[in-house]
């Protein structure tokens, strides 16, 4: 099936009662959770994988995107209003955002963060549709050494990307893989790391760690946050709309953060934080008033607002045509599509047509729910935002709990849960990043059975790897981005510093 | 100063953990059956590779002590706050014993509880409030969970 023909395809599976109703659900809920600061996508995802239990994979893969793609759509809200990120990669927003706010002109700015949402939500969509498709089919020609390669890559951009720290990505990723290895080894028969623990002969539950290290440790973020003052929200007045100035300022720079995010997007490991920064700092480098950005330039809240959410359609593109995810959100939607019984990959295009095209034109109908909700019904969701974070922190708690319970029935993944809680914490305050542990855990068995089965052809040859071109190639790029890591985050660092220091200061 | 402390004690901890891991990974039985690796070998390299980002970052920290940057920093005082490592180890503790008594208390039983004592301390002098949010989101998520989804929450000693 082509991308045209696949997309039409797909309108249809997306536009029957149901999967509109989930997919308003997700893009619904995913906005409310971007209005809690410190819930990001990733623990928003986990936390409500328990409430798909007994759905249609189709209808809960949707529901389950569309909570990504609100998450990303409306951690502009705070950011705006509150001068906090809703999600990390609506941090630069904060830059413009919020002095734009303050000086009276928070209805036009939130405007314009819903119209570049939009706008580029739905060229990510386009393009994720005309691009999955070639990548799948050159991926069906991937054997055991290629993917290795592949994931090998993988793994190695994210350690190197994510965080300040090149060892301390790489010590996130090698910690993921570590839990990879604990349980049954299932070509051998035998327990490994187990503890003589029953409940980890089944590898630890993916979930668990997911809602401890998320959403368990950012209650922890939010119990400091209540004791250390308390938020200063700017009231949104007048109508939702900007002038024809705003927006000849701010159209070109949608487009330029949408190429920008898609392509971040796509290459795994980057993410929407980066999207944002480099969009951010492209708009200003070529601004006519660079003097303007930090103290309230429209194009300083349109291009990182288009850039996260063309990323988050680019962070597909790996999940469904390799079936490596291109985001910590995404190695959670990975993780529901193999508790599914799916397997994400190449494969997916011609085995679960009526979900991947499906899910990709539920996008479309998503962007346009989310457009509605983050136009009229700003002021109604906001108020989501006057709820005592005392109270909110209780409740997140309490869901938590419940849906690590409902995974398995349980009580050992709760203090499994516990654990990866403190775990998350201890990373947030050594600064280490939490998704390369995601993707090691996600990947590390996939990467073991890719490396044992290579050796196993090659009889115990290491050179395979680089015999196979693709193999090699892949190989060679992950020891560029591993090598050139260190140059790029001193840069990095600077410009981050900026939006957080903003961010302290209130 | 204490930022690079903790990140020492951070490296000799992944350092001293990983040569754990390689100490349990080859006390495990080595079968090959089919297979030229066995179960070994790549639990093997994951130990060699942790051992190495702890040593990377011992470089990181001796490049981070060299800079003029941390010079400037090491000049201001960090206070601890105590208090709030208080707060944070009496909630864990607090939910701990939550999951404790889970299975055996009850949902129904043990949520509120759980739920109010954290109230009470985040959201303070609102008894009332507090008391209506406990059991309020008890009964909404058992009730989607047991009765929406299927998804079995313990009862306890409660016959529901």
């Amino acid at each position: 099936m082509d991308s045209w023909h696949g997309l039409l395809h797909g309108l249809a599976v997306a536009a029957t009662p149901t999967h509109l109703l989930y997919t308003l659900i997700g893009t619904f809920i995913g906005t409310m959770i971007s209005h809690l600061p410190g819930i990001g996508p990733s623990a928003g995802i986990a936390l409500l994988i328990p409430v798909t239990f007994g759905m249609d994979p189709t209808t809960a893969l949707m529901m389950l995107a569309g909570i990504y793609y609100g998450c990303m759509y409306g951690g502009a809200v705070t950011a705006i209003l509150l001068n906090t990120p809703g999600d990390a990669a609506a941090v630069m927003t904060v830059l413009d955002g919020y002095p734009l706010a303050r000086q009276g002109r928070a209805a036009s700015t939130l405007a314009i963060a819903a119209i570049s949402s939009f706008i580029a939500g739905t060229m990510g969509v386009t393009a994720l549709a005309f691009v999955a498709v070639p990548l799948a089919a050159l991926a069906l020609h991937f054997g055991p050494t290629e993917y290795f390669g592949l994931i090998f890559f993988a793994l190695s951009t994210v350690s190197a990307l994510t965080g300040d720290s090149l060892a301390k990505g790489l010590m996130s990723t090698f910690l993921g893989l570590l839990l990879a290895t604990v349980g049954i080894d299932l070509q051998s028969g035998v327990p490994r790391f187990t503890l003589g623990l029953m409940e980890l002969q089944d590898r630890v539950n993916f979930l668990v760690v997911v809602v401890g290290l998320f959403a368990v440790a950012e209650v922890s973020r939010m119990v400091e946050g209540t004791m250390e003052g308390t938020l200063h929200i700017v009231r949104v007045k007048g109508r939702l709309w900007f002038s024809r100035a705003e927006w000849r300022r701010a159209w070109p720079a949608i487009l330029r953060g949408a190429g920008v995010g898609f392509f971040c997007g796509a290459a795994p490991g980057l993410g929407g934080t980066i999207a944002a920064m480099l969009s951010y700092i492209l708009e200003k480098k070529i601004s006519r008033h660079p003097e303007q950005f930090g103290k309230g330039a429209i194009e300083g809240v349109a291009a990182p607002e288009a850039a996260t959410n063309a990323d988050t359609c680019g962070a597909f593109v790996h999940l469904l045509a390799l079936g490596v995810p291109g985001s910590g959100a995404t190695a959670v939607i990975m993780g529901a599509f193999i508790m599914y019984g799916i397997q994400p990959g190449p494969m997916l295009f011609n085995s679960h047509p009526d979900l991947v095209w499906g899910l990709i034109a539920s996008m479309y109908i998503g962007n346009m729910m989310l457009l509605v909700l983050n136009l009229p019904l700003v002021g109604v969701l906001a108020r989501i935002l006057y709820v005592p974070p005392g109270v909110l922190l209780c409740i997140i708690l309490g869901i938590a709990s419940a849906g690590v319970y409902s995974f398995n029935y349980n009580t050992f993944d709760l203090f499994l849960a516990l654990v990866f809680g403190l775990l998350g914490y201890a990373f947030r305050k050594l600064d280490i990043p939490k998704a390369p542990l995601l993707f090691g855990l996600i990947l590390g068995h996939t990467l073991e059975q890719s490396f044992r089965q290579a050796m196993t052809i090659s009889s115990g040859d290491p050179t395979v790897f680089l015999r196979s071109p693709i193999a090699a190639f892949l190989l060679a790029c992950a020891a560029v981005s591993l090598g050139m890591s260190a140059v790029a985050k001193r840069r990095r660092r600077a410009t981050l510093g900026i939006a957080q220091e903003r961010i302290a200061r209130g | 100063m204490r930022a690079l402390r903790a990140e020492t004690a951070l490296a000799a901890c992944v350092i001293l953990g990983a040569a754990l891991y390689l100490w349990a990974d080859s006390m495990l039985p080595p079968t090959r059956i089919g297979d030229p690796l066995g179960p070994k070998v790549f639990p093997a390299l994951v130990g060699g590779g942790l051992i190495l980002s702890g040593i990377l970052l011992l470089f990181e920290i001796r490049k981070k002590r060299r800079s003029p940057e941390f010079a400037a920093a090491a000049t201001q005082q960090a206070s601890a706050d105590w208090r709030r490592q208080l707060i944070l180890c009496a909630m864990v503790a607090w939910t701990a014993i939550y999951y404790l008594c889970f299975d055996w208390a009850g949902y129904l039983i043990a949520t509120p509880v759980f739920l109010f004592g954290l109230l009470s301390h985040f959201h303070r002098g609102h008894h009332v409030a507090n008391a209506v949010v406990a059991g309020g989101f008890t009964a909404v998520v058992y009730a989607l969970f047991t009765l929406l989804l299927g998804v079995p929450l313990p009862t306890g000693p409660l016959p529901v």
